[in-house]
């Protein structure tokens, strides 16, 4: 893969609208501790564009993984406001975040999190049952399989029974299934050998040519590179971006 | 199509099958408990009620002895008898109206000797002809000589009693100068009847013979009136109690007819069961707490699982829904065993207690089966809610953090 070609695509990609798909507005997170409260987030404003490759950095507290949670809707803020597509998080009901971390947000996590109980082809089906009550019977779940390099026997077989590698790719096949504008990837290569890592952030970097808005939390430079945009966090500011 | 959260659920109890099998054998034992004990109580009534039909025509009247009138009034001479009197008699015929049978009885206690074998029993005393108007005899002839008696079917069978033995009345005393009868006849089994005359254990004896041996001439221990026509019952039971008991605060007889103490029976034998229910309802209220702790443990097992569910945009009632699949499941696992378990058991228990299992199929005995399954998985379902109400409620970023 050609970063600087990235680059050059990226820039005034057709399609992308002006109206941020991410937008944090003054966004604090204060967790309440015995100690006191620890300011997790602190003041942060942010807006992320749709079709954006963006890299997350910052030293181990600086924040990363508390803005990843905001921007997944796992969490919200203790103040300021957080725009999903042009959705004010904060005045969604319980329900509303569910459907939009199941619609929206696609997640590929550093420890692959699939369902244990349900093979590959059924972690992949799983997020179209949720959004379609039904069964896939249109083949999609085994297309975006095919897509990232799992066949059919492969997908038959329980998580445990595959390797990292190839879990992080049923994880990326589950995460991309209900076609998501956002993927949040939280060091998707961190429990991969650096080869692995590299077939990985390939995908990722074909999905952002395809459109989708990708946004990645990472430790390693060389993995940030990938990325269009870098935003560096200390202490829960935003110190670069 | 299957769903999903079934299927999971599925998965989930296979994989821990052996912890589900235990907690659902508490199912299964508080299932087989209440069945179980529920048909023996509905299999004792229902045999009850078929014994106390035999003689459903019949009013039986007692002398009301135990009552004792208002407070403050003083005991009445009438009540302290020990017998229905020859003119309380009398009025009871005149009342009854014609057609109906009027049957005076009296009635003892007694110790006898067949043989050399001694034996307990009860003595009635009839009129022969007052005999074969409600009693039916499977060997032999009615009374006819003084020392004539008839025996019931357990005596008959205990002691080998032929036509022609004698009996020895009395408490046995070595020096033989105890009246003796002997046996003309064997009466048919009559069982639990609700004429209050269960001649099974019972020797039957001329009124003659009787009250030349045991006295209280004219003082019955009771009267029953068999009536023609069973649909005017009540109104003989209204006539008999105005014209005998006329002052209604002190009334020197007491009346009954068959439903009331048909009703009086199966209330006790209803509470009784009510009881032994409850008994096997403390094994559910067990069973309840072992599948509430298995729940318990699956959810605290899958904390990481429940937060990937969550993460990705499971809803909170799909997750509560996967949960109460699970409860389901060790539910009908549990309440199908047991109820199959209790057919086995309920009809031997049944068999064991009661000596019959006749009445074991009838729907309202064999209701306790399917009753006690439902029970067993509402049970189960119950159990559950907790548990799946704390895996929906969740924060799913700490259970994603979790190990």
């Amino acid at each position: 893969m050609d970063l600087n070609k990235i680059e050059e695509e990226t820039v005034g990609r057709p399609g992308m609208t002006e109206i941020p798909l991410i937008r944090l507005a003054d966004v604090s997170k204060v967790y309440p501790l015995e100690s006191g409260d620890f300011t997790a987030l602190n003041h942060i404003s942010l807006d992320i564009m749709e079709g954006e490759f963006v890299a997350l950095m910052g030293p181990s507290g600086s924040g990363k993984s508390t803005m990843m949670n905001q921007i997944g809707i796992l969490d919200v803020p203790t103040t300021g406001e957080l725009y999903i597509a042009g959705k004010n998080v904060a005045r969604m009901t319980k329900l509303e975040r569910t459907h939009m971390r199941r619609d929206t947000i696609g997640y590929i996590f550093q420890k692959f999190y699939l369902i244990p109980l349900l093979t590959a082809y059924e972690n992949v089906e799983y997020p179209l049952i949720l959004k379609y009550k039904k069964r896939d019977t249109t083949g999609k779940a085994d297309a975006i399989l095919n897509s990232v390099g799992i066949d059919r026997v492969m997908s038959a077989h329980r998580p445990t029974q595959l390797s990292g590698g190839q879990q992080q790719r049923v994880a990326i096949a589950r995460a991309l299934v209900n076609d998501p504008k956002i993927l949040l990837c939280d060091e998707p290569t961190g429990n991969l050998d650096r080869k692995t890592g590299y077939q990985i952030m390939e995908i990722l970097v074909g999905l952002y040519e395809k459109g989708k808005t990708v946004i990645l939390v990472t430790h390693d430079p060389k993995i940030a590179e990938y990325a269009k945009r870098t935003i560096t966090l200390e202490d829960g500011r935003i110190v670069e971006s | 199509m299957r769903d999903i959260f079934f299927d999971l659920s599925v998965r989930s109890v296979r994989l821990n099958f052996l912890r589900s099998m235990l907690a659902s054998i508490g199912i299964v034992i508080g299932v087989v408990a209440i069945s179980s004990m529920g048909m023996l109580g509905t299999n004792m009534q229902l045999q009850v009620k078929d014994q106390l039909s035999t003689g459903a025509d019949t009013l039986v009247i007692t002398n009301d002895a135990v009552r004792f009138g208002p407070p403050g009034s003083t005991i009445d001479s009438s009540s302290t008898s020990t017998g229905i009197t020859k003119t309380q008699l009398l009025k009871i015929k005149q009342s009854a109206g014609t057609g109906n049978t009027i049957i005076p009885i009296y009635r003892s206690s007694t110790e006898f000797t067949l043989g050399s074998v001694n034996g307990r029993g009860t003595v009635y005393g009839l009129a022969p002809n007052d005999v074969t108007s409600f009693l039916t005899l499977s060997n032999g002839t009615n009374l006819d000589g003084m020392n004539d008696a008839l025996v019931g079917s357990t005596i008959a069978s205990n002691f080998n009693v032929k036509i022609g033995s004698r009996i020895h009345i009395g408490k046995a005393n070595g020096s033989e100068t105890r009246p003796v009868v002997r046996v003309v006849g064997i009466i048919e089994e009559r069982g639990t009847s609700s004429d209050n005359v269960n001649t099974d254990n019972a020797i039957v004896v001329s009124r003659d013979w009787y009250t030349d041996h045991y006295g209280g001439e004219d003082q019955y221990t009771q009267v029953n009136v068999i009536v023609k026509d069973i649909d005017t019952i009540s109104e003989v039971k209204t006539a008999i109690d105005a014209k005998v008991n006329k002052d209604p605060d002190s009334p020197v007889i007491r009346i009954q007819d068959a439903s009331s103490r048909l009703s009086s029976i199966t209330s006790t034998l209803s509470t009784m069961t009510t009881f032994i229910l409850a008994i096997g309802a403390i094994s559910l209220l067990v069973a309840a707490t072992s599948i509430f702790n298995v729940m318990m443990m699956s959810v605290n097992e899958r904390v990481q699982e429940i937060g990937i569910l969550l993460s990705i945009g499971t809803e909170q009632g799909e997750v509560r829904r996967m949960f109460l699949y699970e409860a389901l499941i060790l539910g009908i696992l549990g309440g199908c065993i047991g109820g199959i378990c209790s057919l086995v058991i309920g009809y031997s228990v049944v068999g064991a207690m009661i000596g019959s299992t006749a009445y074991f199929f009838l729907p309202e005995s064999i209701i306790y089966i399917p009753a006690g399954m439902i029970i067993g998985i509402v049970v189960c379902i119950i159990s559950g809610l907790y548990p799946a109400w704390r895996a929906s409620n969740m924060d799913p970023i700490d259970a994603l953090r979790s190990e």
